[in-house]
């Protein structure tokens, strides 16, 4: 059979209608898939103006988005290379939760947010079971589909889940949904990194505020352990070993009726839901796994139905 | 059905990461016309490369990709003597990406400086540096392009960190795997990489290891060591057949003759020729007949970079399904 199609066609299969936006590395455009009408977002990516070439970003993006395919992932839909340049055809998702927590016309209820978080933690376990840490989960990267469902997008900072001895980059995550070990300076992390951001996108959504906003890096420990308590080596063994663990602060862990005032609406199993997603611990911090199986998502209210959700 | 390259706007090609020997073959024919400087040069990028590596630490993931990257780019793109050294660091420069081994580009152009005896114009060293920057980017794409964007191979799969895993998984002793792990070197001067995924080659070159040592095990008989590796039988055999004729017919291009660990018996052309003579008739995975080569536009078709909007998927029934759709509308 031909894997080839050279049938000659007066068309390019996408165009590019409108610009609706400029980062580092891309520039993206609203279009059209000609042969079937569909909705679609271009990502043209700059190659000739990157110092490095061809940006990282954008490799990891192809790289990890090529491999997983899931609901509640980000499709990538195509790959063209047009006047030597790299486009990549994503499916067109107009908003994303940043938007939604930000506009306070919006009014969203228990069952929404249960419905959100459960539609990311499962393409967060979708990632995590083909071996891929995202690294860059906030509200801004849970993109929601027309009829609202959550995509995790923006893989420009993922990576495979590293050998036990492999030394990575702790300058990962954008700040406030930075994990305790990244806050350290860890040069060696699991997906329990992408479960804590779930964990502070969890609260910002019951809050409708950041939940940890940290002003600079040594600011986002002090907000952190104040909110959560410093850990101690009890609780996470060696965890003093931490260059940075002598100038911190020693503040108690939250007491549960603190953490009862601050989230007023939270039931017993959401706080404890949240709480396992918090542990300071990577090691004790549960998994995308316990995250989906736990009693939060099982007691009332159910998920609402997504299409139901009323965002607009 | 038409071809004249002016017509199309778009072209869909499906990735086909591995190709048969003939396959291969008739790819280079177009792009490669004298194939022994192409031969000659390779043994020299492959030093040069090797060299590279070395003295910036990388591992032997980065050198293999980088490999991977250089042949696979000649099979759409033309041999050219005078760009090898450029290309070959342009496929070092997105090895590095690929595989995560991150090093600062101006770092592996300046060595590559040294190594290839530039003598640098302090007054335009900034100027040579840049140029030579734009070349490598322009290339990276290109490269891609030949690789169909496809990330899947040289991802989680490269051979060296294979023949320890299966080495582990089998039970083979430190010297088992020590041994491979030098055969491996050599086995990137073939060109099985672009025929067979890499934890083939890390089997067969395990097969070998135990062998020159003088095993002869029965594991190799056994279906089951197959099926528990995921390693399709045939695939292991093109590997193993292609490594035992490399050490048959090129053994003074081998490194392996003059790294022997302590304690491995000597090794001689001959040593090889006893391995092939008790492995009985050579086999490998099927090849395509020449018409069928002749019919696929993949292969009968030169590549042709004009067209507006070249597209690159991994799946194949998108190709089917468009192919179709495309029928219906002439």
């Amino acid at each position: 059979m031909s894997t080839e199609i050279t049938t000659p066609i007066t068309q390019t299969e996408y165009t590019k209608e409108k610009k609706v936006g400029e980062g580092t590395y891309a520039v993206v455009y609203l279009g059209t898939k000609q042969s079937t009408g569909r909705q679609i977002a271009v990502k043209e990516i700059k190659t000739s103006e990157f110092k490095d070439g061809l940006d990282m970003s954008a490799i990891r993006e192809v790289k990890y988005l090529q491999e997983i395919q899931h609901d509640n992932v980000i499709e990538l839909v195509d790959i063209f290379m047009a006047y030597d340049n790299l486009n990549l055809v994503l499916e067109f998702l107009p908003s994303d939760l940043e938007v939604i927590i930000k506009d306070r016309s919006i009014l969203f209820t228990p069952a929404d947010i249960k419905s959100w978080m459960l539609m990311t933690l499962r393409g967060v376990h979708h990632c995590h079971r083909n071996f891929i840490l995202h690294r860059d989960l906030k509200p801004n990267n849970l993109l929601l589909s027309p009829d609202g469902v959550i995509k995790v997008a923006d893989f420009g900072l993922a990576r495979a889940v590293p050998s036990p001895h492999e030394m990575l980059t702790s300058n990962v995550v954008t700040r406030w949904y930075r994990a305790p070990e990244l806050l350290f300076g860890a040069k060696h992390y699991t997906s329990a990194i992408d479960i804590w951001s779930v964990g502070v996108i969890f609260a910002e959504l019951m809050l409708r505020i950041p939940y940890l906003p940290g002003q600079n890096d040594i600011d986002q420990m002090e907000v952190t352990f104040r909110a959560l308590g410093t850990p101690t080596d009890k609780e996470w063994p060696e965890v003093s070993s931490f260059g940075s663990y002598n100038k911190l602060q020693i503040y108690p862990p939250p007491s549960i009726d603190e953490l009862r005032k601050r989230f007023i609406a939270a039931s017993e199993n959401a706080l404890n839901f949240m709480c396992g997603m918090l542990t300071m611990n990577p090691k004790k911090r549960w998994n995308a796994i316990e995250c989906l199986e736990s009693e939060y998502f099982k007691e009332m209210p159910p998920p609402s139905d997504p299409s139901e959700i009323k965002i607009k | 059905m038409s071809l004249s390259p002016p017509t199309f706007q778009t072209q869909l090609t499906l990735s086909r990461p591995y190709l048969t020997r003939r396959q291969i073959s008739k790819l280079q024919c177009k792009t490669i016309t004298d194939r022994r400087s192409y031969n000659q040069k390779k043994i020299v990028v492959i030093r040069y490369l090797s060299e590279l590596c070395t003295r910036l630490n990388f591992p032997r993931k980065t050198l293999e990709t980088a490999l991977y990257y250089y042949q696979r780019y000649h099979l759409f793109n033309s041999f050219e003597t005078e760009l090898c050294y450029t290309l070959a660091t342009s496929c070092l420069v997105l090895s590095c990406k690929q595989v995560e081994t991150m090093k600062k580009i101006n770092e592996i152009c300046n060595l590559s400086f040294v190594l290839r005896n530039i003598k640098m114009n302090p007054m335009k060293n900034a100027e040579i540096l840049n140029n030579f920057k734009k070349q490598l980017f322009h290339l990276e794409l290109k490269i891609l392009e030949a690789c169909s964007f496809d990330y899947r191979i040289n991802n989680y799969v490269h051979a060296d960190e294979f023949i320890v895993k299966f080495g582990k998984k089998l039970g083979f002793s430190y010297q088992v795997c020590h041994l491979a792990w030098l055969i491996g070197y050599d086995v990137l001067k073939l060109e099985i990489m672009l025929i067979v995924p890499q934890h083939c080659i890390s089997l067969a070159v395990l097969k070998i290891a135990t062998e020159l040592i003088g095993q002869d095990l029965e594991i190799w008989k056994k279906r089951e060591t197959f099926i528990k590796l995921d390693v399709q039988q045939l695939q292991f055999q093109e590997a193993y057949f292609d490594i035992l004729n490399f050490f048959i017919n090129a053994f003074e291009l081998c490194d392996l003759k003059d790294n022997l660990p302590v304690g491995v018996p000597m090794i001689s052309i001959d040593t090889f020729i006893q391995l092939k003579k008790r492995a009985g008739p050579e086999v490998g995975i099927r090849e395509m007949n020449e018409s069928s080569l002749k019919a696929d536009e993949y292969f009968a078709v030169q590549r042709e970079y004009t067209v507006r909007e070249r597209r690159y998927t991994l799946i194949q029934s998108l190709v089917k399904d468009e192919s179709n759709s495309l029928e219906k509308m002439h």
